[in-house]
Protein backbone atom coordinates (compact mmCIF):
# COMPACT_ATOMS: atom_id res chain seq x y z
CA UNK A 1 0.00 0.00 0.00
CA UNK A 2 1.32 3.80 -0.98
CA UNK A 3 1.64 6.08 1.48
CA UNK A 4 -1.21 7.95 -0.52
CA UNK A 5 -3.57 5.22 -0.19
CA UNK A 6 -2.89 5.10 3.60
CA UNK A 7 -3.25 8.48 3.75
CA UNK A 8 -6.91 8.09 2.28
CA UNK A 9 -7.48 5.34 4.15
CA UNK A 10 -6.71 7.12 7.50
CA UNK A 11 -8.90 10.53 6.19
CA UNK A 12 -11.69 8.21 5.56
CA UNK A 13 -11.77 5.82 8.39
CA UNK A 14 -11.71 8.67 10.70
CA UNK A 15 -13.00 11.85 8.75
CA UNK A 16 -15.46 10.47 6.07
CA UNK A 17 -19.02 11.62 7.59
CA UNK A 18 -20.93 9.24 8.59
CA UNK A 19 -24.00 8.86 11.11
CA UNK A 20 -24.06 9.55 14.63
CA UNK A 21 -26.70 7.13 15.40
CA UNK A 22 -23.77 4.84 16.96
CA UNK A 23 -22.56 7.52 19.36
CA UNK A 24 -25.67 8.84 19.54
CA UNK A 25 -26.89 5.30 21.15
CA UNK A 26 -23.37 5.31 23.06
CA UNK A 27 -24.43 8.38 24.90
CA UNK A 28 -27.61 7.23 26.24
CA UNK A 29 -26.34 4.04 27.63
CA UNK A 30 -22.77 6.00 28.62
CA UNK A 31 -25.04 8.47 30.22
CA UNK A 32 -27.35 5.55 32.27
CA UNK A 33 -23.85 3.73 33.22
CA UNK A 34 -22.09 6.97 34.70
CA UNK A 35 -26.12 7.77 36.60
CA UNK A 36 -25.80 4.07 38.10
CA UNK A 37 -22.85 3.97 38.94
CA UNK A 38 -23.34 7.64 41.14
CA UNK A 39 -26.51 6.06 42.84
CA UNK A 40 -25.00 2.68 43.55
CA UNK A 41 -22.27 4.77 45.17
CA UNK A 42 -24.44 6.91 47.05
CA UNK A 43 -25.10 5.84 50.44
CA UNK A 44 -20.69 6.05 50.49
CA UNK A 45 -20.22 9.12 48.96
CA UNK A 46 -18.84 10.94 52.22
CA UNK A 47 -17.26 7.81 53.21
CA UNK A 48 -14.95 7.34 49.42
CA UNK A 49 -15.12 11.48 48.96
CA UNK A 50 -16.00 13.80 52.26
CA UNK A 51 -13.80 15.52 53.97
CA UNK A 52 -12.93 12.74 56.63
CA UNK A 53 -12.65 9.90 54.07
CA UNK A 54 -11.01 6.82 54.58
CA UNK A 55 -8.05 8.34 52.67
CA UNK A 56 -7.31 11.96 52.61
CA UNK A 57 -6.76 14.11 49.72
CA UNK A 58 -2.90 14.76 50.79
CA UNK A 59 -2.50 11.22 51.46
CA UNK A 60 -4.13 10.04 48.09
CA UNK A 61 -2.05 12.95 46.35
CA UNK A 62 1.52 11.21 48.35
CA UNK A 63 0.62 7.51 46.65
CA UNK A 64 -0.42 9.02 43.69
CA UNK A 65 1.51 11.92 42.79
CA UNK A 66 1.35 14.43 39.92
CA UNK A 67 -0.87 17.31 39.39
CA UNK A 68 -4.25 16.01 38.61
CA UNK A 69 -7.61 17.46 36.93
CA UNK A 70 -9.82 17.20 39.65
CA UNK A 71 -12.70 19.89 40.71
CA UNK A 72 -11.82 18.77 44.24
CA UNK A 73 -8.76 20.51 44.20
CA UNK A 74 -10.89 23.80 43.69
CA UNK A 75 -14.08 22.80 46.09
CA UNK A 76 -14.21 23.74 49.90
CA UNK A 77 -13.56 21.23 52.20
CA UNK A 78 -16.72 21.00 53.40
CA UNK A 79 -19.23 17.78 53.14
CA UNK A 80 -22.10 19.67 52.22
CA UNK A 81 -20.32 20.73 49.19
CA UNK A 82 -19.23 17.62 48.17
CA UNK A 83 -23.12 16.41 48.67
CA UNK A 84 -23.92 18.84 45.89
CA UNK A 85 -20.98 18.39 43.96
CA UNK A 86 -22.46 14.49 43.70
CA UNK A 87 -26.21 15.31 43.08
CA UNK A 88 -24.71 18.18 40.26
CA UNK A 89 -23.01 15.01 38.93
CA UNK A 90 -25.70 13.01 38.39
CA UNK A 91 -27.68 15.71 37.20
CA UNK A 92 -25.27 16.41 34.30
CA UNK A 93 -25.49 12.89 33.61
CA UNK A 94 -29.26 12.76 33.27
CA UNK A 95 -29.15 15.74 30.78
CA UNK A 96 -26.00 13.67 29.04
CA UNK A 97 -28.65 10.46 28.98
CA UNK A 98 -31.45 12.36 27.31
CA UNK A 99 -29.32 14.76 25.41
CA UNK A 100 -30.25 17.65 27.29
CA UNK A 101 -27.08 20.67 26.46
CA UNK A 102 -25.42 17.65 25.48
CA UNK A 103 -21.67 19.07 24.82
CA UNK A 104 -22.12 21.00 27.98
CA UNK A 105 -23.16 18.15 29.77
CA UNK A 106 -20.64 16.04 28.50
CA UNK A 107 -17.83 18.21 30.10
CA UNK A 108 -19.40 18.46 33.14
CA UNK A 109 -19.64 14.70 33.49
CA UNK A 110 -16.31 13.94 32.36
CA UNK A 111 -15.06 16.61 35.15
CA UNK A 112 -16.87 14.90 37.54
CA UNK A 113 -16.28 11.43 36.89
CA UNK A 114 -12.34 12.22 36.01
CA UNK A 115 -12.73 14.06 39.63
CA UNK A 116 -13.74 11.24 41.39
CA UNK A 117 -11.83 8.60 40.36
CA UNK A 118 -8.24 10.97 40.84
CA UNK A 119 -9.68 11.55 44.27
CA UNK A 120 -9.80 8.06 44.92
CA UNK A 121 -7.85 5.74 42.53
CA UNK A 122 -7.99 2.88 45.22
CA UNK A 123 -11.52 2.14 44.07
CA UNK A 124 -11.94 2.29 40.61
CA UNK A 125 -11.88 -0.72 38.47
CA UNK A 126 -10.91 -1.00 34.62
CA UNK A 127 -14.59 0.05 34.10
CA UNK A 128 -14.86 3.18 35.96
CA UNK A 129 -11.74 4.00 34.44
CA UNK A 130 -12.65 2.98 30.65
CA UNK A 131 -16.27 5.58 31.59
CA UNK A 132 -13.78 8.27 31.83
CA UNK A 133 -11.23 7.87 28.94
CA UNK A 134 -14.40 7.36 26.95
CA UNK A 135 -15.84 10.33 28.55
CA UNK A 136 -12.86 12.43 27.19
CA UNK A 137 -13.47 11.55 23.36
CA UNK A 138 -17.36 11.64 24.11
CA UNK A 139 -16.98 15.69 24.84
CA UNK A 140 -15.90 16.14 21.06
CA UNK A 141 -18.26 13.95 19.35
CA UNK A 142 -21.54 14.99 17.49
CA UNK A 143 -23.11 13.21 20.52
CA UNK A 144 -26.13 15.16 20.94
CA UNK A 145 -27.11 15.14 17.01
CA UNK A 146 -29.31 11.99 17.26
CA UNK A 147 -32.10 10.71 20.17
CA UNK A 148 -31.78 13.90 22.05
CA UNK A 149 -33.82 16.94 23.41
CA UNK A 150 -31.41 19.20 21.93
CA UNK A 151 -32.41 17.70 18.67
CA UNK A 152 -36.12 18.10 19.26
CA UNK A 153 -35.58 21.55 20.07
CA UNK A 154 -33.85 22.64 17.14
CA UNK A 155 -35.59 20.71 15.08
CA UNK A 156 -38.95 22.87 16.65
CA UNK A 157 -37.24 25.82 16.16
CA UNK A 158 -36.19 24.86 12.20
CA UNK A 159 -32.93 24.95 12.51
CA UNK A 160 -32.29 21.09 11.61
CA UNK A 161 -34.46 19.26 8.99
CA UNK A 162 -35.91 15.93 9.95
CA UNK A 163 -32.60 13.75 8.23
CA UNK A 164 -29.68 13.38 10.70
CA UNK A 165 -26.66 15.20 9.41
CA UNK A 166 -23.40 12.81 8.89
CA UNK A 167 -20.25 14.12 10.57
CA UNK A 168 -16.41 13.02 11.06
CA UNK A 169 -16.47 10.38 13.08
CA UNK A 170 -12.94 10.35 14.72
CA UNK A 171 -14.00 10.63 18.29
CA UNK A 172 -16.08 7.49 17.69
CA UNK A 173 -13.01 5.64 16.23
CA UNK A 174 -10.76 6.88 19.60
CA UNK A 175 -13.00 5.13 21.80
CA UNK A 176 -13.53 2.17 19.41
CA UNK A 177 -9.55 1.94 19.74
CA UNK A 178 -9.75 2.52 23.37
CA UNK A 179 -11.47 -0.81 23.58
CA UNK A 180 -9.68 -2.66 21.51
CA UNK A 181 -6.75 -1.34 23.32
CA UNK A 182 -8.00 -2.56 26.52
CA UNK A 183 -8.49 -6.32 24.90
CA UNK A 184 -5.37 -6.46 23.55
CA UNK A 185 -3.77 -4.88 26.97
CA UNK A 186 -5.68 -7.67 28.85
CA UNK A 187 -4.60 -10.22 26.65
CA UNK A 188 -0.96 -9.46 26.53
CA UNK A 189 -1.35 -8.92 30.74
CA UNK A 190 -2.38 -12.36 31.13
CA UNK A 191 0.17 -14.07 28.77
CA UNK A 192 2.77 -12.64 31.20
CA UNK A 193 1.33 -14.69 33.72
CA UNK A 194 1.40 -18.92 33.78
CA UNK A 195 -2.25 -19.71 35.06
CA UNK A 196 -4.07 -18.64 31.55
CA UNK A 197 -1.81 -20.55 29.57
CA UNK A 198 -1.65 -23.34 31.68
CA UNK A 199 -5.66 -23.04 32.09
CA UNK A 200 -5.92 -22.37 35.49
CA UNK A 201 -6.92 -19.22 35.78
CA UNK A 202 -10.67 -19.38 35.69
CA UNK A 203 -10.16 -22.57 39.00
CA UNK A 204 -8.86 -19.77 41.13
CA UNK A 205 -11.15 -16.85 39.63
CA UNK A 206 -14.42 -18.96 40.67
CA UNK A 207 -13.14 -19.57 44.40
CA UNK A 208 -12.88 -16.04 45.02
CA UNK A 209 -15.85 -15.73 46.99
CA UNK A 210 -15.05 -11.92 47.55
CA UNK A 211 -16.25 -11.71 43.85
CA UNK A 212 -18.83 -14.77 43.41
CA UNK A 213 -22.09 -13.65 42.50
CA UNK A 214 -24.68 -16.26 41.84
CA UNK A 215 -23.72 -19.48 42.19
CA UNK A 216 -22.50 -21.41 39.30
CA UNK A 217 -23.66 -24.76 37.23
CA UNK A 218 -22.07 -27.70 39.21
CA UNK A 219 -20.48 -29.17 35.48
CA UNK A 220 -18.96 -25.13 34.65
CA UNK A 221 -16.77 -25.83 37.75
CA UNK A 222 -15.29 -28.56 36.16
CA UNK A 223 -11.42 -28.35 36.02
CA UNK A 224 -11.47 -29.06 31.83
CA UNK A 225 -14.39 -27.04 31.55
CA UNK A 226 -12.46 -24.48 33.29
CA UNK A 227 -9.50 -24.75 31.38
CA UNK A 228 -11.27 -24.51 28.06
CA UNK A 229 -12.68 -21.85 29.95
CA UNK A 230 -9.58 -19.83 29.89
CA UNK A 231 -7.77 -20.42 27.03
CA UNK A 232 -11.46 -19.01 25.25
CA UNK A 233 -11.13 -16.01 27.04
CA UNK A 234 -7.53 -15.52 25.96
CA UNK A 235 -8.49 -15.80 22.41
CA UNK A 236 -11.49 -13.95 22.61
CA UNK A 237 -9.50 -10.74 24.58
CA UNK A 238 -7.05 -11.25 21.67
CA UNK A 239 -9.59 -10.99 19.08
CA UNK A 240 -12.06 -8.28 20.29
CA UNK A 241 -8.87 -6.26 20.58
CA UNK A 242 -7.34 -7.03 16.76
CA UNK A 243 -9.63 -9.24 14.83
CA UNK A 244 -12.99 -6.57 15.65
CA UNK A 245 -11.45 -4.56 12.69
CA UNK A 246 -12.05 -6.76 10.30
CA UNK A 247 -15.50 -6.95 9.11
CA UNK A 248 -16.26 -10.51 8.43
CA UNK A 249 -15.16 -11.44 12.13
CA UNK A 250 -17.13 -7.59 13.73
CA UNK A 251 -20.93 -9.35 14.25
CA UNK A 252 -19.97 -13.17 15.31
CA UNK A 253 -16.66 -11.46 17.82
CA UNK A 254 -19.52 -8.83 19.35
CA UNK A 255 -21.71 -11.46 19.70
CA UNK A 256 -19.32 -13.79 21.52
CA UNK A 257 -18.18 -10.70 23.22
CA UNK A 258 -21.71 -9.79 24.82
CA UNK A 259 -22.45 -13.13 26.13
CA UNK A 260 -19.49 -13.26 27.33
CA UNK A 261 -19.86 -10.45 29.40
CA UNK A 262 -23.51 -11.25 30.23
CA UNK A 263 -21.99 -14.78 31.95
CA UNK A 264 -19.76 -12.55 33.73
CA UNK A 265 -21.86 -10.13 35.03
CA UNK A 266 -24.15 -13.47 36.31
CA UNK A 267 -20.87 -15.34 37.76
CA UNK A 268 -18.84 -11.95 39.52
CA UNK A 269 -20.06 -9.13 41.35
CA UNK A 270 -18.44 -5.98 39.62
CA UNK A 271 -20.49 -3.64 39.82
CA UNK A 272 -21.70 -2.05 36.42
CA UNK A 273 -17.80 -2.99 34.85
CA UNK A 274 -19.49 -5.57 32.21
CA UNK A 275 -22.14 -3.03 30.97
CA UNK A 276 -19.34 0.01 31.06
CA UNK A 277 -18.24 -2.13 28.39
CA UNK A 278 -20.94 -3.46 26.38
CA UNK A 279 -22.22 -0.27 26.06
CA UNK A 280 -19.43 0.78 23.65
CA UNK A 281 -20.20 -2.11 21.28
CA UNK A 282 -22.94 -0.33 19.68
CA UNK A 283 -19.82 1.86 18.32
CA UNK A 284 -19.11 -0.74 16.32
CA UNK A 285 -22.19 -1.14 14.24
CA UNK A 286 -22.64 -0.15 10.86
CA UNK A 287 -25.21 2.79 11.22
CA UNK A 288 -26.76 1.15 7.72
CA UNK A 289 -27.37 -1.87 10.19
CA UNK A 290 -28.71 0.17 12.84
CA UNK A 291 -30.97 1.58 10.35
CA UNK A 292 -32.56 -1.61 8.80
CA UNK A 293 -32.87 -2.77 12.77
CA UNK A 294 -34.55 0.45 13.49
CA UNK A 295 -37.28 0.58 10.01
CA UNK A 296 -37.98 -2.92 10.80
CA UNK A 297 -39.06 -2.40 14.85
CA UNK A 298 -40.47 0.74 13.44
CA UNK A 299 -42.64 -1.20 10.94
CA UNK A 300 -43.35 -3.88 13.47
CA UNK A 301 -45.00 -0.98 15.68
CA UNK A 302 -46.64 0.35 13.21
CA UNK A 303 -48.22 -3.43 11.94
CA UNK A 304 -49.01 -4.15 15.72
CA UNK A 305 -50.12 -0.56 15.81
CA UNK A 306 -52.31 -0.95 12.92
CA UNK A 307 -53.74 -4.47 14.00
CA UNK A 308 -54.48 -2.62 17.77
CA UNK A 309 -56.55 -0.15 15.83
CA UNK A 310 -58.25 -2.45 13.97
CA UNK A 311 -59.46 -4.41 17.01
CA UNK A 312 -60.49 -1.65 18.46
CA UNK B 1 1.04 -2.07 27.61
CA UNK B 2 3.29 -4.37 29.15
CA UNK B 3 6.38 -4.36 27.19
CA UNK B 4 10.07 -3.67 28.88
CA UNK B 5 11.21 -2.26 25.69
CA UNK B 6 13.40 1.33 26.36
CA UNK B 7 11.94 3.19 23.56
CA UNK B 8 8.60 2.10 24.85
CA UNK B 9 9.39 3.27 28.30
CA UNK B 10 11.12 6.80 27.52
CA UNK B 11 7.66 7.35 24.89
CA UNK B 12 5.50 6.12 28.51
CA UNK B 13 7.77 8.78 31.06
CA UNK B 14 7.31 11.43 28.02
CA UNK B 15 3.66 11.26 28.16
CA UNK B 16 2.76 9.81 31.32
CA UNK B 17 2.18 13.46 33.06
CA UNK B 18 -0.06 14.28 30.62
CA UNK B 19 -2.11 11.34 30.39
CA UNK B 20 -2.23 11.00 34.22
CA UNK B 21 -3.39 15.39 34.98
CA UNK B 22 -6.16 14.53 32.27
CA UNK B 23 -7.54 11.31 33.27
CA UNK B 24 -6.33 9.75 30.19
CA UNK B 25 -4.60 6.21 31.63
CA UNK B 26 -5.69 3.03 31.49
CA UNK B 27 -4.39 -0.17 32.97
CA UNK B 28 -6.40 -3.40 32.02
CA UNK B 29 -4.67 -6.14 34.38
CA UNK B 30 -7.35 -7.73 36.08
CA UNK B 31 -6.77 -11.47 36.78
CA UNK B 32 -3.90 -10.44 35.35
CA UNK B 33 -0.65 -11.66 35.12
CA UNK B 34 -2.43 -14.38 36.89
CA UNK B 35 -6.00 -14.09 39.22
CA UNK B 36 -5.49 -13.92 42.64
CA UNK B 37 -5.26 -17.48 45.01
CA UNK B 38 -5.73 -16.69 48.22
CA UNK B 39 -9.38 -15.73 49.83
CA UNK B 40 -9.20 -12.89 52.74
CA UNK B 41 -10.86 -10.34 54.53
CA UNK B 42 -9.54 -7.30 56.32
CA UNK B 43 -10.68 -6.61 59.99
CA UNK B 44 -10.01 -3.48 62.28
CA UNK B 45 -9.46 -3.91 66.05
CA UNK B 46 -9.94 -0.62 67.94
CA UNK B 47 -8.36 -0.45 71.69
CA UNK B 48 -9.51 2.61 73.56
CA UNK B 49 -8.02 4.12 76.42
CA UNK B 50 -10.06 2.02 79.09
CA UNK B 51 -8.58 -0.97 77.22
CA UNK B 52 -12.27 -1.58 75.67
CA UNK B 53 -11.88 -3.54 72.32
CA UNK B 54 -14.20 -2.97 69.35
CA UNK B 55 -13.93 -4.80 66.16
CA UNK B 56 -15.05 -3.71 63.06
CA UNK B 57 -15.14 -5.64 59.63
CA UNK B 58 -14.76 -4.02 56.37
CA UNK B 59 -18.35 -5.47 54.83
CA UNK B 60 -17.51 -8.88 53.20
CA UNK B 61 -19.44 -9.54 49.92
CA UNK B 62 -20.11 -13.05 50.64
CA UNK B 63 -22.39 -12.33 54.01
CA UNK B 64 -24.37 -9.38 51.98
CA UNK B 65 -27.59 -10.10 50.37
CA UNK B 66 -26.78 -9.79 46.16
CA UNK B 67 -28.79 -6.01 46.35
CA UNK B 68 -25.93 -4.91 49.03
CA UNK B 69 -22.74 -6.91 47.79
CA UNK B 70 -23.50 -4.56 44.19
CA UNK B 71 -23.70 -1.89 46.52
CA UNK B 72 -20.97 -1.95 48.66
CA UNK B 73 -18.91 -3.74 46.33
CA UNK B 74 -15.89 -0.56 46.47
CA UNK B 75 -15.35 -2.07 50.41
CA UNK B 76 -14.22 -5.18 48.76
CA UNK B 77 -11.46 -3.65 45.85
CA UNK B 78 -10.02 -1.19 48.79
CA UNK B 79 -9.80 -3.99 52.08
CA UNK B 80 -7.87 -6.09 48.78
CA UNK B 81 -5.60 -3.42 48.01
CA UNK B 82 -4.54 -2.07 51.10
CA UNK B 83 -2.95 -4.89 53.13
CA UNK B 84 -0.92 -4.49 49.19
CA UNK B 85 -0.56 -1.05 48.65
CA UNK B 86 1.78 1.55 50.35
CA UNK B 87 2.12 1.61 54.01
CA UNK B 88 1.62 5.42 54.02
CA UNK B 89 -2.30 4.88 53.62
CA UNK B 90 -2.64 2.76 56.87
CA UNK B 91 -2.59 5.55 59.09
CA UNK B 92 -5.45 7.14 57.11
CA UNK B 93 -7.40 4.31 57.25
CA UNK B 94 -6.93 3.79 61.08
CA UNK B 95 -7.72 7.32 61.56
CA UNK B 96 -11.12 7.06 59.70
CA UNK B 97 -11.60 3.76 61.99
CA UNK B 98 -10.39 5.66 65.33
CA UNK B 99 -12.89 9.03 65.02
CA UNK B 100 -15.62 6.28 64.09
CA UNK B 101 -15.00 4.95 67.54
CA UNK B 102 -14.82 7.87 69.14
CA UNK B 103 -16.70 8.40 72.21
CA UNK B 104 -16.18 11.10 74.53
CA UNK B 105 -15.52 9.19 77.76
CA UNK B 106 -13.12 6.43 76.36
CA UNK B 107 -11.69 7.58 73.71
CA UNK B 108 -9.98 4.76 71.15
CA UNK B 109 -5.65 4.59 71.75
CA UNK B 110 -4.55 2.17 69.29
CA UNK B 111 -5.97 0.65 65.81
CA UNK B 112 -4.87 -2.54 64.73
CA UNK B 113 -5.86 -3.41 60.68
CA UNK B 114 -5.61 -7.32 60.21
CA UNK B 115 -5.60 -9.16 57.04
CA UNK B 116 -7.36 -12.75 57.06
CA UNK B 117 -6.14 -14.97 54.06
CA UNK B 118 -6.58 -18.69 52.88
CA UNK B 119 -4.86 -20.12 49.96
CA UNK B 120 -6.90 -21.73 47.07
CA UNK B 121 -5.39 -24.71 46.53
CA UNK B 122 -6.67 -26.55 43.23
CA UNK B 123 -7.90 -30.02 43.95
CA UNK B 124 -8.40 -29.57 47.77
CA UNK B 125 -11.42 -31.04 48.84
CA UNK B 126 -13.95 -27.64 48.15
CA UNK B 127 -16.43 -29.00 50.81
CA UNK B 128 -14.38 -27.84 53.76
CA UNK B 129 -14.15 -24.38 55.10
CA UNK B 130 -11.14 -22.71 54.35
CA UNK B 131 -8.84 -22.11 56.90
CA UNK B 132 -8.08 -18.15 57.24
CA UNK B 133 -4.62 -17.36 58.68
CA UNK B 134 -4.33 -13.74 60.28
CA UNK B 135 -1.77 -11.24 59.57
CA UNK B 136 -0.96 -8.19 60.84
CA UNK B 137 -0.45 -5.66 58.87
CA UNK B 138 -1.33 -2.25 61.06
CA UNK B 139 -0.72 -1.58 64.74
CA UNK B 140 -0.93 2.26 65.69
CA UNK B 141 -1.51 4.21 68.02
CA UNK B 142 -4.15 7.46 67.83
CA UNK B 143 -2.57 10.60 67.41
CA UNK B 144 -5.23 13.63 69.39
CA UNK B 145 -5.14 15.21 65.80
CA UNK B 146 -6.51 12.08 64.28
CA UNK B 147 -10.01 12.57 65.72
CA UNK B 148 -10.43 15.88 64.53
Amino acid sequence: MSLRKLAEAWEHFFFTPQSPVPIAVFRILYGICVSATVILMHGDWLEWFGVQAWISPSMMAKVEPGPRLTLFAVMPADDRWIAAFFWIFLGFAVLLTVGLWTRFSSVAVFLCLASIQQRNLLITHGGDAFLRVAGFFLMFAPAGAAFSLDRLIRIRRNREGSAVTPSAPWAQRMIQFELALLYFTSFLWKLKGHTWLHGTALYYVVHLHSIARFPLPEWIQRPMILQIGSWFALLLEFSLGVLIWFRPFRYPLLLLGLLFHLSLEYALNLPMFQWDILAAYVLFLDPADMDRVRSVLRQQWVRHGGASRTAA
Amino acid sequence: MPWNVSAVREVKELVRPYMVWSGLFQTWDMFAPDPKSINSYVRAVVITQDRHIKVWNFPRMEELSFWQRYRKERYRKFAEVLPEREEALWPDVAAHLARRFNGQDDPPYKVLLIQFRADIRPGTDESSEPVYKPNLFYEGYVEPGDLR
